[in-house]
């Protein structure tokens, strides 16, 4: 039986627009593999969408924060606005002085970070989860028109030179707050796009727009695999 | 469009923050009288000059202090809100504070 | 005229010789080629009349050739207004004239040309006014003639859209000191971004003559553009139009259906001068065009501008320029230099031997012709503006004029900068320019060619040293600059028609008789005779305009000064200003589940609600079923919009208590509190519910439209309180749905087992956590519609899931979904009040018998002491509930309430409720107005007054017995 999103609990919010996609476990729930047509894997190359927002997110913010993650063996960028890949291919993006956002790796399908998120627990310290899964959709861009994409709808510089890998940039696109940070696959250049996931059907669309004259489309996570 | 130096986000267009205000230290609402009290809720100086301001980033729902010039409109420097409010404000009833 | 009669190569540098395109003028067919602008194109079929002017509908022909008039307005099918020398000619193309009646030779309007001397300047402001009411009678009559062009009302939307380009140096205008400074910048490793309003590089190297072998333009160019096409750091926006200078250099560019937005760092303007026509009698008739415009024509189109030619020139250019018509073939029947003699002596020599007369001191006095130039009467120069009687009539068919240049300033004012005229060389100077912007070029009054380049690397010198690209400046000598202005080239006529401004058919005694009526300012002379508002903005009027008024008010024309230059340089289109339009809509967890449930979507701020399921034209009936579902049985509403916050940390009961009315330090865990919130001002901002979930933990809800302001106001608060605590808008991580009605507890409990649903168990305000359906969920007994009901929140990926399983749970209790409309009606009947629907900017607590939720104990809360001094003072309104009988005429909300004669009150929600059998409602009214069982007037549609019955709330299950079940 081919999977469906409905045999899901857990649904990613844009979950109706693939309907027609290969879709794949992940975690507790599902992503497209592959829309089935094309060659997706030069059109990621070049210019590609992937919702990834049933991989598992989860932020810490806090005066402990910092030694909480540090204690759970993640390290830490030394500013705000950096993230830092671990070594499990999971990432971690500094959002202010005591904020982390922990990405999860497309690795162990989230696993490690999903843990953090069931294995917090709200005591004395200074260290409180913020639901990130579920506040935010998670959008990658790929491709080496991703700069050229984002001009249209962001006012931030998303040029490699003004942008370097491992840039994180909270700001506004397409008029929504969004995350945006500078983290390749591999060789794949990539964007990994955090907005409000009540946002995401809009912000989905008006992407696809801007791709257009680039010749951007969706693709599954085959294609940058 | 003009551009904010924003403390944690660095420059960016000053259509992704929020006015939030001169800075205004609020008279002790407690013992102060009405007319205080009113100046401190409905007036505004206006003047030309140097002024401290709230701002905040929006995509960060940062808060910081900016202060800038209302006759050139240039913003001499913006910070963290630490700098001024370097420690816990409490309230305390107005018969305690009488006695004290 | 024909493809094959332009004049040879390499000549027509725009033009493909081989690709003939066949369009349409006035019905006509005609012929031009790839690469044409409609005006050349239509030049080089001989016809010069491409449009009637705006108030005496007289013939007008292509003035400058660079889109900096508005002579060559033309209509396309599906546009007006369209500058016919910038448009590029289209195969098939058909074009037509404006504002004319009739045909375009033979306008009918053309005789309100006859009448201009009882059209004086101000004449609508003076003349339709007055007696009181004539304007009425006249303005249909005046918009008929007024407005150029005609709309397609049925023409397609384009797709058009805006995209930021950041670069660390934007120069605008690709002429010699734009490419000069490009050049030099990009060199230097700068990222250069070459924006250049016309479709080709180069600027006057491509068509203007600059020594008398007229070599050097045409060489330089190519050695410049050979360098700035192939340099990997230049980036080039041809036929793209600077529009605006913003603050930060913030450029608006438009180029085609796009506008650039460009952040640069640094900015060189390098925008040139514009040729500025001579002021004498019928300068506006076709065969009359500026110099350059000649010039323009013979070198990038191939077209030859006329038969018989005299130039008309107020410096030096002019004489290069009869060169450039001799070689093109055109007799050259004389030059008129209004000067006495060329700086550059080997110039007239150069002519003579030509056989070219030259006219010294002279000027064209008067254009004679009737739709087309036949010949000038060339008269001396007696004095300023003044001539001799003597006059040498010379026939010709073109006369090409320029008094000098005007930079083009208007980037460099918006930018702050401030022009300075100087006397002495009657020309410009710019000064006061913001940091990072530099000026390079003619624009700066540099046009020696030597000097304009040598401008130009000093200006990118000056730029990569602010980028740090350049450790020092340098600033090289410069040539001396001869006089290219001729200080006063206006020659009024007795019979007038001497055109200052072309756009707006102003002539010289039109701007005299401003100042004649008082207005010395040349910012009210412009507003009182409309010089410089037509759509070249007084590129050409402005000089002549603020000369003119200088010496009519006896003053200089430093002290006179030029009107203000604003955004945007040309004319854009809205379509480029909306771009392609961003609106955000946000949708919850279930937005699909209500879609296939028919519901009646409405907007909530960005979010998109379901307002009640089923057809709009259904929309009573299916409220009021949904009702009495709610009422008798089971409903569920999609509440994920509510904002949600988690205050969490030790001084998590502490701000609350600063933020909300109410007192929290108290609230045992696993309860919920009423949370009302006032501003400084004292006035009711906000309600929710505060669920403590633990000590350090509060769940707080907020009203949809407010949470997110709620929010930030939360966090400055904290920023200056400096409390333990962390404030989280989780608004859009929680899915969350109000299951309500007698039956919703059986409901819950099929899918909920780890939480004691019972009455004590779970009493109503209690707060709970637990899993249902298998999620994690925040469960809260609430009573915002006076049931039994269950809020149930879970992670918002969830949601859907979560709506599912109680759907399923409910069937076998018949359970219906509602909507916000029927929500509003079910908690209208509970008279509970909805912040910002039933509050407005000045509402206190009192005002809504709010007074409860007030802990007066406590030694602060924002808006503590503006609520008491309110309630010091005597009410001033008060929100009652009123009600009327079912057939009544049903008020509005906004409705008025009276008090005799006077306005009380309004109506701020009213419902027709058929649970109650009548028509309910809030209104404010006077506190006199208040007690319950009197009558309360209130205006309705179309004035009537009906008298409803002020009614004690609530309206419904007053004991409250129905939600503590």
């Amino acid at each position: 039986m081919s999977l469906h999103a409905e045999h899901f609990s857990e649904r990613s919010p844009l979950y109706r627009l693939h309907q027609d996609a290969q879709l794949n476990a992940l975690g507790d729930s599902c992503i497209v593999s592959n829309y089935g047509a094309g060659d997706e894997r030069a059109r990621a190359a070049h210019c590609g969408l992937l919702d990834l927002s049933n991989l598992a997110r989860v932020g810490f913010r806090g005066a402990a924060s910092a030694a909480y993650l540090e204690a759970r063996g993640y390290q830490l960028p030394a500013v705000p606005n950096q993230a830092l890949s671990q070594a499990d291919g999971s990432q971690v993006l500094r959002m202010s002085q005591a904020e982390y956002l922990l990405l999860g790796s497309l690795q162990d399908t989230g696993a490690r970070v999903r843990q953090e998120e069931l294995a917090w627990q709200f005591d004395d310290t200074p260290n409180y989860l913020l639901p990130r899964q579920d506040s935010h959709a998670w959008l990658l861009l790929s491709g080496t028109c991703q700069a050229e994409v984002m001009a249209k709808l962001c006012g931030v510089d998303l040029r490699a030179e003004a942008f370097p890998v491992g840039s994180v940039a909270q700001t506004s696109a397409a008029r929504i707050n969004v995350i945006i940070a500078n983290l390749p696959l591999g060789e794949l250049p990539c964007l990994h796009i955090l907005c409000d996931r009540a946002s995401a059907d809009y912000f989905w669309g008006a992407l696809l727009d801007a791709m257009q004259e680039f010749g951007g489309q969706p693709v599954g996570l085959d294609a940058l695999r | 469009m003009k551009i904010m130096p924003c403390p944690l986000n660095g420059p960016r267009n000053i259509s992704e923050f929020t006015y939030g205000g001169e800075l205004n230290a609020m008279p002790d609402s407690a013992t102060c009288t009405d007319a205080e009290w009113a100046d401190y809720v409905f007036n505004c100086e206006n003047r030309v000059g140097v002024v401290t301001e709230w701002w905040m980033h929006n995509a960060s729902s940062y808060w910081f202090l900016a202060e800038r010039h209302t006759g050139s409109d240039e913003i001499l420097r913006t910070f963290d809100p630490k700098e001024v409010f370097t420690q816990r404000v409490d309230f305390h009833a107005p018969a305690q504070e009488v006695r004290s | 005229m024909s493809a094959q009669d332009r004049l040879p190569a390499p000549l027509g540098l725009l033009i493909d010789r081989n690709a003939p395109l066949t369009f349409q003028f006035d019905g006509k067919p005609l012929q031009g080629l790839a690469g044409d602008s409609i005006a050349s194109a239509l030049l080089a079929n001989g016809r010069w009349l491409l449009s009637r002017s705006f108030k005496y509908h007289r013939p007008r022909g292509p003035l400058s050739m660079a889109g900096q008039d508005a002579n060559t307005l033309v209509q396309l099918p599906d546009e007006p207004n369209v500058l016919a020398d910038m448009q590029p000619l289209a195969a098939g193309q058909t074009v037509t004239g404006q504002n004319y009646a009739g045909s375009l030779d033979k306008d009918r309007d053309a005789v309100l040309g006859h009448f201009s001397t009882f059209m004086p300047v101000g004449f609508y402001y003076r003349s339709f006014f007055k007696p009181k009411g004539m304007w009425k009678i006249w303005e249909p009559l005046i918009r008929k003639k007024a407005g150029l062009g005609v709309l397609d009302l049925n023409f397609q939307p384009q797709y058009h859209d805006k995209a930021f380009l950041f670069t660390d140096l934007a120069v605008i205008g690709a002429g010699p000191a734009g490419l000069s400074a490009a050049l030099a910048a990009a060199n230097a490793g700068a990222k250069v971004l070459l924006i250049e309003q016309q479709p080709y590089l180069g600027g006057a190297l491509a068509w203007a003559r600059f020594d008398i072998e007229g070599q050097r333009g045409g060489q330089l160019r190519e050695e410049l553009l050979a360098a700035v096409e192939s340099h990997a750091n230049i980036r080039i926006l041809k036929d793209a139009t600077c529009n605006a200078w913003f603050t930060d250099h913030y450029l608006p560019v438009i180029q085609g259906n796009r506008l650039y937005k460009v952040r640069a760092r640094q900015c060189i303007v390098a925008a040139g001068a514009f040729d500025q026509p001579v002021v004498f009698r019928n300068n506006d008739l076709p065969g009359v065009m500026l110099t350059s415009a000649a010039q323009r024509l013979i070198k990038l189109y191939a077209v030859k501008p006329g038969q018989r030619a005299v130039l008309l020139t107020g410096n030096d250019d002019g004489y290069l320029a009869a060169l450039d018509l001799h070689e093109a073939g055109v007799e050259v029947a004389a030059l008129v230099d209004m000067r006495s003699q060329p700086i550059e002596g080997r110039l007239v020599t150069a002519l003579q031997t030509r056989g070219i007369t030259c006219h010294s001191a002279s000027t064209v006095y008067e254009a004679l012709g009737e739709r087309h130039l036949q010949a000038v009467d060339i008269r001396r120069i007696s004095a300023e503006g003044e001539v001799a009687p003597h006059s040498t009539r010379i026939d010709c068919d073109l006369l090409c004029m320029s008094a000098g240049y005007m930079p083009v300033y208007q980037l460099l004012c918006q930018a702050g900068g401030k022009l300075a005229y100087d006397d002495a060389s009657a020309a410009f100077t710019l000064s006061g320019l913001p940091a990072g912007l530099q000026v390079a070029g003619s624009v700066s009054g540099r046009h020696q060619l030597d000097n304009v380049l040598r401008d130009g690397s000093d200006a990118a010198s000056r730029a990569l040293l602010a980028l740090g690209l350049a450790s020092s400046s340098e600033a090289g000598d410069y040539l001396a600059e001869a006089p290219v202005n001729f200080p006063w080239p206006i020659f009024a006529h007795p019979k007038g028609k001497e055109f200052v401004d072309f756009d707006e058919d102003l002539q010289v005694r039109d701007i005299l008789n401003a100042t004649r009526h008082g207005y010395r300012d040349v910012q009210l002379v412009k507003r009182f005779s409309t010089v410089g508002m037509g759509p070249s903005q007084g590129r050409h009027s402005a000089l002549p305009t603020a000369r003119l008024v200088a010496k009519a008010t006896g003053r200089s024309v430093s002290e006179t000064g030029v009107t203000t230059a604003r955004p945007p340089f040309v004319a854009e289109k809205l379509a480029h200003i909306a771009g392609r339009g961003f609106d955000p809509y946000r949708q919850t967890a279930m937005h699909q589940r209500h879609l296939e449930l028919g519901a009646k979507m409405m907007p909530a701020g960005a979010w998109q609600r379901p307002a009640y399921y089923g057809k709009p034209e259904k929309r009573d009936a299916c409220m009021q079923a949904e009702t009495r579902h709610v009422r008798e049985k089971v409903g569920m509403i999609d509440v994920s919009t509510l904002g949600g916050l988690d205050v969490r940390g030790p001084d998590a009961a502490e701000l609350l208590n600063r933020l909300y009315t109410f007192a929290f330090s108290k609230q045992p865990v696993g309860r919920s509190r009423y949370a009302l919130m006032t501003n400084e001002h004292g006035v009711v901002i906000d309600d929710g519910v505060c669920a403590r979930f633990a000590d350090r933990h509060f769940y707080v809800t907020a009203t949809t439209s407010g949470v997110d302001r709620i929010y930030q106001q939360m966090l400055k608060w904290n920023a200056q309180w400096r409390l333990d605590v962390d404030i989280t808008n989780i608004t859009a991580a929680l899915a969350a749905v109000n299951l309500a009605g007698p039956d919703s507890r059986q409901v819950l409990a099929t899918l909920c087992s780890d939480v004691d649903l019972s009455a004590e168990g779970f009493p109503y305000l209690g707060v709970r956590q637990g899993k249902v359906a298998g999620i994690p969920a925040r469960l809260l007994r609430v009573g915002f519609v006076g049931e039994l009901g269950y809020e149930i929140h879970v992670p918002a990926r969830y949601g859907e899931a979560l709506w599912d399983a109680l759907m399923e749970a409910g069937k076998a209790f018949d359970i219906r979904p509602f909507g916000v409309e029927t929500q509003r009606l079910l908690r209208l009947e509970k008279g509970h009040v909805i912040i910002s629907q039933d509050t407005d900017g000045m509402t206190s607590p009192a005002e809504i018998d709010m007074n409860w939720a007030i802990a007066r104990s406590k030694p602060f809360f924002i808006g503590k002491r503006s609520v008491e001094i309110l309630e010091a003072q005597p009410l001033l309104r008060k929100l009652v509930g009123f009600s009327l009988p079912s057939g009544s005429a049903q008020p509005l909300e906004g409705h008025l309430v009276l008090k005799g004669p006077d306005i009380s009150g309004n109506v701020t929600s009213c419902e027709y409720s058929q649970t109650l059998g009548q028509i309910i409602g809030l209104a404010y009214c006077a506190p006199d107005q208040a007690t319950p069982g009197q009558s309360l007037p209130i205006r309705v549609e179309g004035g009537a007054v009906v008298q409803a019955t002020v009614v004690k709330l609530p309206f419904y299950d007053p004991d409250n017995q129905r939600q503590e079940l």
